[in-house]
């Protein structure tokens, strides 16, 4: 039987579906006894999705025009010296 | 050839071409999180922001030469990458992804049998939007992002939240992937720490 903290060290992994059958069925034997485990297992799952997927909320700061005029015009700056 | 990979072939031709929307596309996509990578290596967020203005200008002189073996943003990231890495070198700091000598911060919570010391909390749901010691839960994520080691760091910005392939990111950091798990859970769990600590 695998203790909590075994069971804390493959959180990632098993909820990232990279485990092998037989170390899947040993989590969930040691999950279906034990609530802390199901808890951390819960906060690790919880803390995933907060950190996932952000790609759609794209940045738009005001300042966001300057720095690309900015950058635009060293670029041009740098070419033009051909560098 | 997929519809993504159309796009994004189509979005280099443009840059290539000098327009100017889709580099403020590309920029507004991307910067904040260059930044964000950038200021864990080199530890300043002015000298941050001007490596990513340096990577920029790099992308548009060299966007001629992508050839697309690579993801756009793999290629933007690399270069920022070995800019804030040679910056580092010159302030005297070797940067390593590998995380080596860092541990997960949770040894603590057992005892000597492995069993925990304390029962985790059973959270009370987390959405984006919720409000925790009067700010968003995502300024409490980013600000505990922030506070990570530049591996970890690394990690969870390009593999979770830029959410390049598992094969790119290891390459961009030059770690196993192996490696990459590791620290892709450490950085979930001291996430998870700092969120523990508000709830
Ligand atoms: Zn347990």
């Amino acid at each position: 039987m695998l203790s909590c903290q075994e069971v804390a060290t493959r959180a990632s992994a098993l909820i990232d579906g990279e485990l092998s059958t037989w170390e899947g069925l040993q989590m969930r034997l040691h999950l279906a006894m034990c609530k802390g485990c199901e808890r951390f297992i819960g906060q690790v799952r919880t803390t995933r999705d907060l950190t996932e997927n952000l790609t759609a909320a794209d940045t738009h700061e005001e300042a966001d025009d300057g720095r690309i005029s900015e950058i635009l015009s060293k670029l041009h700056e740098e070419k033009k010296q051909g560098g | 050839m997929s519809t993504a990979r159309a796009e994004e072939t189509t979005l280099v031709q443009l840059l290539a071409a000098g327009e100017r929307t889709a580099f403020e596309q590309v920029y507004r996509k991307h910067n904040s999180s260059l930044i964000r990578v950038a200021v864990g290596i080199v530890r300043s967020r002015a000298t941050a922001e001007e490596v990513a203005q340096e990577t920029w200008i790099a992308v548009l002189k060299n966007i001629c030469g992508f050839e697309g073996r690579s993801s756009l943003a793999s290629w933007i990231f690399s270069i920022l990458i070995n800019k804030a890495r040679s910056r580092a070198k010159r302030d005297g700091r070797m940067v390593s992804f590998d995380g080596t000598g860092e541990d997960d911060n949770l040894a603590a919570a057992f005892d000597g049998r492995g069993r925990w010391k304390d029962i985790p909390e059973l959270w009370e749901v987390l959405t984006p939007e919720r409000i925790l010691e009067g700010r968003s839960v995502m300024d409490h994520v980013n600000t505990a992002i922030e506070a990570l080691p530049p591996g970890q760091r690394s990690v969870i910005i390009l593999r979770a939240q830029q959410g390049l392939g598992a094969e790119e990111v290891c390459a961009i950091l030059g770690i196993s992937e192996g490696n990459m798990r590791v620290l892709l859970h450490r950085a979930r769990l001291g996430v998870r720490a700092a969120l523990d600590g508000l709830m």
